[in-house]
């Protein structure tokens, strides 16, 4: 198994994909999170401007702090962006073994398909977790400074490696029932994004249909992360995501043998 | 054993024993059911009605030890472009459980066998298809396992290429057993010692490669008609 995850994370950085993945989100992040802070520092020259005797920290309203004003957007934001480049790291992931004709091999070899899947899915997963790490620089460093608080960072942090598990679960279901990379990085995107909010469903749909369609989707059980808070539930929730879809990779594969 | 896909029926009622430290030609057209053969070989697809067993063992109920037996060279090379050749045989020996010394041993003496020696370190994908198909006999070479199935391993190759690659697989017999699927009905004389020709998923002859190739017309037997 070491040998296919070896293989795996090389044929992933021999690829121009994954360094475009990991800056594009550096570079997003970045963007975001400075854009955030230019905002917040504007709101505080505006109420410095305000008050007579200069900047008081009293006259600033309780509401304009580093974290409601930069960081819990940031996130939020990056819990959105981050379902753009995660299909691209995981369309290729079995439909280029099966356009390659390469799974025939892996499937033919001593690795078990159960295996070839916790193979597959631990090597996105560290990605996923090495792009986190990448995009959270920036808000760490400062949000460090500003007097967040370490716990309440992690917590955002594992929030955001949840969500990309989540994402990169799907990614990989869609990968696994098709050979084109094309149709499975859209098809990730168009689920995830059908799966990410259903709140909007409480004005449509019976109160108890919508909070079980709410309870289905992504972000509220990210959205608990945002606000400092790991709850056993929501961990739960991402890590059965995780071990469905490998249930349901291992079936794509298992269903190779019998209907080619 | 028969094999479908949906309503088409690809193997129809196949009989057929390959002995040990034989080789064995499989012959046929394209769509002759020699491919779907091979993968039930391999336990890649199993059988619709019917069974295979590899030395006794059925490749759907203990794959793994099935794959401990053989090593297999697909007319489409099952190669990754991106990984370098003694990157691909390193990953393709520990797939096949070789690990350190031996499994540098064992990728040394694959390139000297099929002398690729020189481009060990080049991209696969950056390699002519002769070159891509030495890579591919290279893997399922690797380590040297008991049942060696090889689908169409000359074709792309030069004429040169194809001597070296059937003196390869001349030099196995006896020793292993060997499955080629061919086209080419000299290489399979030359090859092999027994031959069985497919044609729509029917065996349509089965017997020594002299008796069965050696008739006027041997191609009407690739369109079906028995000897």
């Amino acid at each position: 198994m070491l040998a296919l995850m070896r293989k795996e994370a090389t044929v992933l950085f021999a690829s121009p994909v994954a360094y475009f993945v990991l800056t594009m989100v550096a570079l997003i992040t970045s963007i975001s999170f400075f854009e955030h802070l230019r905002l917040y520092n504007h709101q505080l020259f505006l109420f410095a401007s305000s008050s007579m005797g200069g900047f008081e920290t009293d006259t600033i309203p309780d509401y304009i702090n580093l974290r409601d004003t930069v960081f819990l957007p940031v996130m939020e934001q990056l819990g959105l962006l981050i379902l753009l480049p995660i299909p691209l790291v995981t369309m290729r992931v079995f439909a280029e073994e099966r356009s390659l004709g390469t799974d025939e091999l892996l499937l033919t070899s001593r690795l078990s398909a159960g295996q070839i899947v916790v193979a597959k899915f631990a090597v996105t997963f560290a990605f996923i977790a090495l792009m986190m790490t990448v995009s959270f620089v920036y808000p760490a460093t400062a949000v460090i400074s500003g007097g967040l608080g370490l716990q309440h960072l992690l917590a955002v942090y594992l929030g955001l490696v949840m969500l990309g598990i989540g994402i990169a679960s799907i990614g990989l279901v869609c990968s696994a029932f098709t050979g084109s990379q094309i149709i499975a990085a859209v098809s990730t995107v168009g689920i995830t994004f059908l799966l990410y909010d259903f709140s909007w469903t409480f004005e449509f749909i019976g109160e108890e249909t919508a909070g079980v369609l709410d309870a289905l989707s992504l972000h509220p059980h990210f959205g608990r992360f945002s606000e400092g808070l790991v709850g056993a539930a929501n961990v739960t929730y991402f890590l059965c995501l995780a071990v469905i879809s490998g249930a349901v990779v291992r079936f794509s594969l298992d269903l190779r043998r019998v209907g080619g | 054993m028969c094999r479908a896909f949906g309503d088409h029926l690809v193997l129809d009622s196949l009989d057929l024993a390959i002995e040990r430290g034989e080789t064995f030609g499989l012959l046929g057209a394209n769509g002759a059911g020699k491919t779907t053969f091979i993968r039930l070989v391999t336990g890649y697809l199993l059988p619709t009605a019917g069974s295979v067993l590899v030395d006794g063992i059925s490749p759907g109920v203990n794959p793994r030890a099935v794959h401990e037996r053989i090593g297999f060279s697909a007319e489409r090379p099952q190669l990754y472009p991106d990984l370098r050749v003694r990157q691909g045989l390193r990953f393709a020996g520990g797939l096949r459980g070789l690990s350190g010394a031996a499994l540098e041993a064992a990728i040394d003496s694959a390139l000297r066998r099929f002398d690729i020696g020189d481009h060990a370190d080049r991209l696969v994908g950056n390699l002519s298809k002769g070159y891509q198909q030495r890579v591919s006999l290279a893997q399922a070479f690797l380590d040297e396992p008991p049942l060696l199935i090889v689908d169409e391993p000359t074709s792309g190759l030069d004429p040169l290429q194809r001597a070296e690659v059937r003196e390869v697989i001349a030099g196995l017999r006896g020793q292993r057993t060997v499955v080629l699927c061919t086209h080419d009905l000299n290489e399979a004389r030359q090859l092999c010692s027994r031959v069985a020709v497919l044609h729509e998923g029917r065996l349509v002859a089965l017997g020594a490669a002299d008796e069965v190739l050696g008739g006027d017309d041997p191609l009407a037997l690739f369109r079906g008609h028995s000897p």
